[in-house]
């Protein structure tokens, strides 16, 4: 076990402080949710891809930096120490493109990771189905062979970033007499294809960020499958393994909401109860906890280790505390807590922050599908119905 | 950076384990709770594998080794539920003299023939001291009166505090594990009742608590291995985290055994207790949380995503 940081690691810090001092914007972002905010996040990709910062961790040949581990941990405490707004890349970066390097041939590396590296296409997922959320196998969406093309019909919703993107990605039953995991098929799909109707959804906080996609004969090439037909199923878990995994949720952005919160209740500390004192150093605590574990399993991962089941701890573990933090800053906020912006004109972030974090517990897998992996795969409890 | 145990240290906890899930299962705890609490077999075992040694330097008859090799033998302690004072001694205690260049005892305790469980002003009371014996709810904990000439020293304390959070990351894995085979077994309604979610959920929960209460007690160790200036802030959050992984997944842990759990004929009893007696030994959750509380909200220690370990 060694905690110290070496000379290299300390110098990249250095250069990445650097870097995001001169430019996070000064002022935060408009929410990503609406077109006004998705434009501005949109610049800021490119913006981050102009100082070849936009996906660190990726191969230099496409557009990254072939970061390792440690030093991926070590930029994004930069990056959310320094402010960093929310990432309108998020899907390209940790989902499609290591799917893409993983299963992809080299034609599709060249075609979708240098523009997904620039910013220049933002990604959309399309995972659930009215009758397919937690039950993903459940999917329905046809895609039937004609010639060199699929023609696609059905719906999907829940689509994060669907309103506004460019290209999605998703999977859809091509053996209509298949069941179950079997017969579906991963495939990429440009968003303005003819045939495609989105209908974006009001969410929670009233802006609008996911949307429902409609597909009435939607005709892709075959060459925007991703390996083999009948594999989208294989391809799906490790994208979502990706999602859970280590990458989805890095350690810094919640040291960063840790330390707003302690801010915060210091500021509030005459009036603030006695549990919400115990809640924020809590909020210490476990975002501490939280980075120690990511830099064990980081670790473990460059020695050539593998991440398996354990995701599912993280995924429990990040988003509940994400909800505990902002719940306490609501309580903290009392009556100003409602406030959409504060009588200076000061956005309530900790009010949208709020709202956002109550769909951790939910997305990228719910929190109660995560705990039967726990218990059935970890643990080694039964199945349920197995008697 | 490297927050992985080296393959030496993995070795070693794996053959401690080992040797206490041979030579200490649950049946020598229902032997000694019946026969007088402590049996100088055990302990000449441990002193055999080296253990009362392990953080003695080389030139007193020891292995040498540090804190971090001494929190991974000590949650395999918690693990087995070991009764016998060798982390008090030879954890805690070797330790804190070694730092006061006070080496006059460490070959008789690294030979095994000196147990020194050191008293504390921050505990009233102290286990297998010389002194007027008071009962604890641990059956296998010795307890005496505080005795007049406890030491203030709080790189003593901070030493308790770190050993007991790794014994409780122990006992907490073997409620669970406990838990967890119980629930493989018990049938009802024609199924395990570890088939039910309300079963699985909960035990889920307590892996997460566990399995995030673990790292912060190895860096713990490490931070007080090095000495850094914030060292015992750390010791304080593995302390609270521990404690509060192993009351969550005992309390789970009866429920899941039904009211088999409230009887004295299940294993899991000696566990539970050890853990209550550890939750509330060498700084109790309010003492530490007090701690932090200066560092964080009092500001004397920087936070945020750039200070993980500094």
């Amino acid at each position: 076990m060694d905690l110290v940081y070496t000379p290299e690691q300390q110098a990249f810090r250095a250069e990445v402080r650097a870097w995001m001092e001169a430019h996070v914007p000064k002022e935060p972002l408009v929410t990503l949710e609406c077109r006004e905010g998705y434009d501005q996040h949109v610049a800021w990709e490119r913006t981050l891809a102009s100082g070849n910062w936009g996906m660190v961790t990726w191969p230099e040949a496409y557009g990254g930096r072939g970061l390792d581990l440690i030093q991926w941990l070590i930029f994004e405490e930069e990056y959310f120490r320094a402010g960093g707004p929310n990432r309108a890349n998020q899907n390209g970066i940790f989902l499609l493109g290591p799917t893409i390097m993983e299963f992809g041939t080299e034609e599709q590396k060249a075609r979708f990771l240098p523009p997904m590296a620039r910013g220049e296409v933002i990604w959309a997922q399309a995972w659930s189905e009215p009758g397919a959320g937690s039950d993903m196998a459940a999917i329905q969406s046809k895609a039937v062979r004609d010639g060199d093309h699929y023609v696609i019909t059905g719906q999907k919703t829940w689509s994060s970033r669907a309103a506004f993107a460019d290209w999605g990605f998703g999977i859809f039953r091509t053996d209509p007499d298949s069941k179950r995991h079997k017969g579906l098929t991963f495939i990429l799909f440009d968003l303005n294809s003819p045939g495609i109707t989105r209908r974006p959804i009001r969410q929670l906080h009233g802006d609008t960020g996911f949307a429902e996609l409609f597909f009435d004969e939607v005709r892709v090439p075959v060459e925007n499958c991703l390996a083999g037909e009948g594999e989208g199923w294989n391809v799906a878990m490790a994208t979502a393994g990706f999602e859970r995994g280590l990458m989805l949720r890095s350690p810094g952005r919640f040291q960063a909401t840790a330390k707003r919160l302690v801010d915060l209740y210091r500021a509030h500390e005459a009036e603030a109860s006695p549990a919400a004192r115990e809640a924020v150093l809590q909020a210490w605590m476990q975002t501490q906890a939280y980075a120690y574990n990511t830099y064990a399993v980081a670790s473990k991962i460059m020695a050539g280790g593998k991440i398996g089941a354990e995701a599912s701890l993280n995924k429990i573990f990040w988003s509940e505390l994400d909800r505990m933090m902002h719940r306490t800053a609501m309580q903290i906020l009392g009556a100003h807590a409602e406030l959409k912006r504060f009588g200076n004109g000061q956005i309530n972030q900790w009010l949208e922050g709020y709202i956002f974090s109550l769909s951790g517990p939910i997305y990228a897998g719910s929190n109660e599908v995560q705990r039967n992996i726990i218990a059935e795969r970890l643990l080694g409890l039964p199945r349920v119905g197995a008697g | 950076m490297d927050f992985r145990f080296t393959d030496d240290q993995l070795t070693l906890a794996e053959s401690v384990r080992d040797y206490l899930a041979g030579t200490h299962g649950p049946e020598v705890l229902r032997r000694l709770d019946a026969e007088g609490n402590r049996d100088p077999a055990i302990w000449q075992g441990l002193t055999e594998m080296g253990l009362t040694g392990l953080l003695v330097p080389e030139e007193h008859g020891g292995l040498g080794l540090g804190l971090v090799e001494a929190a991974l033998i000590a949650a395999e302690c918690g693990r087995a539920c070991l009764a016998e004072p060798l982390v008090d001694t030879a954890f805690v205690a070797v330790p804190w003299l070694v730092r006061n260049g006070d080496l006059a005892d460490l070959g008789a305790i690294a030979a095994g023939e000196r147990q020194m469980p050191l008293p504390h002003v921050l505990n009233p009371w102290v286990a297998d001291g010389e002194g007027s014996a008071l009962e604890s709810v641990d059956p296998l904990r010795n307890l005496v009166m505080f005795p007049a000439a406890g030491s203030a020293d709080p790189y003593l304390l901070d030493l308790g505090a770190l050993m007991s959070a790794a014994q409780l990351v122990g006992l907490a894995d073997a409620m669970l594990h406990q838990a967890v085979e119980y629930a493989k077994i018990r049938t009802q309604f024609g199924q395990p009742v570890g088939a039910f979610q309300a079963l699985k959920h909960q035990l889920a929960s307590c892996a997460v608590a566990v399995e995030f209460a673990k790292p912060a007690v190895w860096r713990a160790a490490e931070a007080l291995q090095d000495g850094g200036e914030s060292a015992s802030v750390h010791v304080s959050h593995a302390k609270v985290a521990a404690s509060d992984a192993a009351v969550l997944t005992a309390e789970t842990a009866i429920q899941v055994h039904g009211a088999m759990g409230y009887t004295y004929e299940v294993d899991l009893h000696f566990w539970m207790k050890r853990s209550w007696a550890l939750n509330g030994a060498w700084g109790d959750r309010a003492w530490h949380l007090k701690r932090i509380d200066q560092a964080v909200i009092g500001g004397t220690m920087p936070i945020g995503p750039e200070h993980t370990f500094a």
